[in-house]
């Protein structure tokens, strides 16, 4: 009984004298243990529900009634692995389907199922039938000394009569020999267990007979035609033969549990060491003293081919320890030491295979030492034993150990010897280094083979559309996950996937694919796979998921500011949740709150979460859409402002962020739509605008306003002042106003580089010829209104207006790019070229080609990525995409028609 | 019949063009066909063509195309700018025939 279980039972006897309740002093004092840890324990059945509290100081605990009885059949991992089916060697590991099948088996209501157990020569069939009535007695489905009859039906394979006879009994007379009414195994194994072993051996009028009593509960005796014997009795049959046997499919189909158990290559290295462990503890205690084993005694043990399984493994240490016995006595040694000489020759050969496991076998007997000590005075058998405490609370678990071996009384040294092998597996299992081996064979006894085609069939699919390779370990971690999820599924368990958002975001292709293949589950398994289990699908997908998970790389910030006492904190909270991520921060301006104390607010959230990629600050109105310009010059930190914002935009920038977008990229991709959007809704005007800047905008800029003004009368245009100089960078500005208008020029005092519009000095201006250049833009900018307007007429799915002016910022921009500039005339045969390539592409005429292409862009590699990105903007704009055979032509009108200078 | 063919980098700006010049041709009554290629299919057309017009983009090869088609007595310009840039299908036409008539 475990520390837990006393806790409880403990618990219960106390109460009946405190009815207020229990405290975890009073428990620890009488048990002798330390109070944390019996609150520890209290709390764990707490959350099993199985204690109440009773809040106060000091918190006061009761049972809740209908505990005790259930206790052994919890599948739990805290509590409830002192039944005998779950202290199997591998019951976490490789027998642990096979448990929960026979826990399933005997629970199952209301007089548990019939269980076929399946397994080569050895694997344990027989133990695990006794284990399985064992554990029926435990969780109190039968009496404490039920009936458990073993019987082989090989016994008797020679007199089939007499086979059927021992079993169902029978009336005298029924064949010669039958020489009186006896009863059968059957009735003897009333209210009880039957294993019947061998069970192929079963001559076809035994099968019937059988049969007959697993469909109906009754049966009647060899040659008796009258007297029905009814009995309530759980068979347990066995056999070695193949499940896909013809003998073997007339069982299969009457008996409803079928579990198979493992041969012993299909179980994993550490199961095996736990096995041998087992067996030389076994010896130990046979003899009454420790026995050595030299270390590569134990990997021969460990690696050699053993097709009897563990019945095999058993007999052959057995063997080594009674020669090793023998050489003691003989040579009156001081220690029992067995050394590679006692083991039978074809286990010395195991370690021929060490170079195929060096690495499982180093961490598996990660030790200095070269002997290792089994003691006969630990029991029951001490350390590696079954995962025991592997979902609980490692650090208890230790103490807990040590306690028990001081108890014992053995020596420190002693204790320090065995707490190293046992924190050293603890941890092992901790940190699950050792995966499984089989191969395919033998994951075809552990998975069902429909599962396994399955399996198969979605790696395929996989493979060719997700464009990975998997290897065998993801083909079996599948199909076993299959195999455990489908059950899940079928008897309604809740699936949880913590990860679920957080893989839905970064394995977005993964995530779609396993929705696919859910749907695939669910056609063929009739099941309805809900969203957590695609989640983990998606994961064996990803197939370095292990270390992608803990990775973090540095993202950008998003700062979500809003005017309002929680606007900005709802949005926040539904796109994080959303999302799945704790990324985005909120911060409310109550109208209250002074813009001055909002921005340094604001100005240290940008410091405290910048992570060195910048900053996007999503604002509504007002004075917080110039913070962030603001504050990207006050701190150096780059910060990115998008207005007008609406709880849909901060999840898709969020998203984008989560993704490892650039701060640009994320921001342009966003202006882009959110322009269109503008646009849409207030009509563009048509003003042509021509901007002049100085520093103040008050002094030079206006000198120039009224020396354009004069020079350029009559025509139609406005011309705007500007300062350099202010919160919101220039460039931002310009940008609005060219938005607004069609702004033709800069005049400026410094020079101003913005891509798209062409620039004038002050000094041209005052001096030179740049009334001239003024004019002669304006004249080229006339045409292009008519080209607009001709558009206008012509081309049905664009603004004409609108797609000359962004081609022409288009044609300045590339220019600036190529560091060139094209002869007036040309630009217009190219506007018109890319505004029809732009209609093309929207109504979906291919492209030509461009005569080799790959020559040409090999050669003006540089320059084709220039276009590219120029033409960038415009593909996200008009939700085009452009292929390289129109930017090759692009480019070679640029090219071409460049002006000699 | 007289063939007027205009050149233009893809085939992608002029063939709305000429469709209106063909349209304008019909309202006058006169027999006239008015075709759109481009540059590279140039080699492969030479032979039904009495006009070469360029698009102002692809003025660049005014030279090459002059030498090539003159020897023929086809005479090439370039399309005047402001009638390319609105598409008026009839001043094109009109530059055109006034390059016939010049000859």
């Amino acid at each position: 009984m475990g520390r837990i279980d006393e806790v409880l039972e403990l618990l219960t006897q106390l109460e009946k004298e405190k009815q207020e309740g229990v405290s975890a002093a009073d428990i620890a004092f009488i048990l002798g243990i330390d109070r944390s840890n019996v609150s520890r324990y209290l709390n764990i059945l707490y959350k099993k529900g199985k204690v109440e509290k009773v809040n106060g100081r000091p918190v006061l605990y009761k049972s809740i009634k209908g505990y005790i009885s259930s206790v052994c059949d919890e599948e739990d991992p805290y509590i409830g692995f002192n039944n005998s089916l779950d202290k199997l060697v591998g019951a976490r590991q490789s027998l642990a389907i096979p448990i929960q099948k026979a826990k399933a088996a005997i629970l199952y209501p209301p007089k548990g199922l019939h269980t076929l157990l399946l397994g080569e020569t050895g694997v344990g069939k027989s133990m695990f039938a006794k284990l399985m009535y064992q554990f029926a007695i435990e969780s109190k489905v039968v009496v404490e000394n039920a009936p458990f009859i073993r019987f082989n039906c090989a016994d008797y394979v020679d007199n089939p009569n007499l086979l059927t006879a021992q079993i169902f009994g029978v009336k005298k007379g029924a064949y010669t020999g039958a020489d009186r009414d006896r009863d059968g195994l059957l009735k003897k194994a009333d209210k009880g267990f039957i294993f019947l072993d061998e069970i192929h051996r079963l001559p076809p009028q035994g099968q019937e007979m059988l049969f007959t009593y697993i469909d109906n509960g009754f049966f009647r005796p060899l040659g008796d035609a009258e007297n029905l014997i009814r009995v309530d009795v759980r068979i347990i049959a066995a056999t070695t033969e193949d499940p896909k046997s013809h003998l073997l499919k007339t069982f299969t189909r009457r008996i409803p549990m079928i579990i198979t158990l493992p041969p012993i290559r299909d179980r994993s290295l550490s199961e095996r060491y736990s096995l041998i462990e087992t067996f030389i503890r076994e010896e130990s205690h046979r003899l009454g003293m420790s026995i050595y084993i030299n270390k590569n005694s134990i990997i021969s043990y460990l690696l050699y081919d053993c097709p009897n399984n563990i019945g095999q493994l058993k007999s052959d240490i057995q063997l080594a320890c009674a020669k090793a016995f023998l050489r003691y006595k003989s040579e009156q040694d001081d220690y029992l030491v067995i050394n590679q000489g006692d083991l039978p020759n074809h286990v010395r050969k195991g370690i021929l295979n060490i170079n195929q496991y060096r690495k499982e076998i180093e961490e598996l007997l990660n030790s200095t030492y070269d002997v290792f000590k089994f003691d006969q005075h630990e029991r029951p058998p001490l350390s590696l034993k079954e995962d025991e405490n592997i979902s609980g609370d490692f650090y208890t678990a230790i103490e807990e150990r040590l306690e028990s071996l001081k108890e014992a009384g053995m020596d420190e040294q002693a204790i320090n010897e065995i707490m190293n092998i046992d924190i050293e597996s603890h941890f092992r299992k901790y940190i699950g280094h050792i995966y499984r081996r089989f191969d395919r064979r033998g994951i075809s006894n552990v998975v069902n083979e429909d599962i396994l085609q399955v399996a198969e069939e979605i790696l395929l699919l996989a493979q060719k559309h997700l464009g990975k390779e998997f290897d065998e370990k993801i083909y079996f971690g599948l199909s076993f996950h299959l195999e455990r999820s489908i059950e899940r599924i079928r008897r309604g368990e809740k699936i949880y996937n913590p990860k679920l958002n957080f893989i839905r975001i970064n394995y977005e292709e993964e995530f779609l694919f396993a929705v696919k293949i859910a749907k695939l589950l669910d056609n063929k398994f009739n099941i309805e796979t809900p969203v957590d289990e695609i989640g983990y699908l998606a994961m064996f997908f990803t197939t370095d998921s292990n270390n992608k998970f803990i990775e973090r790389k540095p993202k950008v910030g998003v700062i979500v500011a809003m005017h309002g006492r929680s606007t900005a904190s709802s949005m926040v909270e539904v796109a994080n949740s959303l999302i799945g991520v704790e990324h985005a921060v909120a911060l409310d301006m109550p109208l209250s709150m002074k813009p001055k104390n909002m921005y340094e607010l604001t100005k240290n959230k940008v410091l405290e979460i910048d992570e060195g990629k910048g900053v996007i600050m999503m604002v509504d109105m007002g004075s917080l859409t110039n913070f962030g310009d603001m504050i990207w010059e006050e701190t150096g930190i780059e910060v990115r402002t998008i207005e007008k914002v609406s709880t849909p935009m901060v999840i898709e920038v969020l998203r984008k962020v989560i993704l490892g977008y650039e701060l640009d990229e994320v921001v342009n991709s966003f202006v882009g739509k959110v322009s269109i959007k503008d646009e849409v809704s207030k009509p563009m005007r048509d003003e042509n605008v021509i901007i002049t800047a100085c520093f103040t905008g008050d002094g030079a800029s206006k000198k120039l306003e009224s020396i354009i003004r004069s020079n350029l009368d009559g025509e139609n245009l406005e011309i705007v002042p500007i300062n350099i100089i202010d919160e919101e960078r220039l460039e931002k500005r310009i940008d609005r106003l060219a938005n607004k208008y069609n702004v033709m020029a800069i005049v400026a005092t410094v020079d101003i580089d913005i891509d798209y519009i062409p620039f004038v000095t002050a000094m041209d201006i005052l001096q030179g010829d740049g009334i001239e250049k003024l004019k002669k833009i304006i004249e080229q900018e006339n045409i292009y209104s008519k080209i607009g307007e001709s558009l206008q007429e012509h081309i049905t799915n664009l603004d004409g207006k609108e797609i000359t002016r962004d081609i022409k910022y288009l044609i300045r921009s590339i220019e600036k790019g190529l560091g060139l500039e094209v002869v007036s005339d040309a630009k217009i045969g190219i506007v018109l070229h890319i505004a029809f390539l732009i209609d093309n592409l929207l109504n979906g005429v291919l492209p030509r080609r461009f005569d080799n292409l790959e020559a040409y862009s090999n050669l003006y590699a540089k320059e084709m990525g220039i276009i590219r990105r120029c033409i960038l903007l415009m593909e996200k704009k008009y939700g085009i995409s452009v292929e390289d055979d129109e930017l090759a032509y692009i480019l070679k009108l640029f090219l071409l028609n460049q002006k000699l200078v | 019949m007289l063939n007027i063919v205009l050149v233009c980098s893809a085939g992608m700006s002029t063939s709305l063009l000429v469709s209106k010049m063909n349209k304008v041709a019909k309202e006058k009554g006169l027999d006239v066909n008015v075709i759109a290629i481009a540059e590279a299919d140039v080699k492969n057309n030479m032979d039904k063509v009495d006009v070469m017009l360029l698009g102002p983009q692809v003025r660049y090869l005014l030279p090459k195309m002059r030498e090539m088609m003159e020897v023929k007595g086809v005479p090439v310009d370039i399309v005047d700018t402001v009638s390319y840039g609105t598409m008026d299908g009839e001043k094109v036409l009109e530059q055109a025939l006034s390059m016939v008539k010049d000859k």
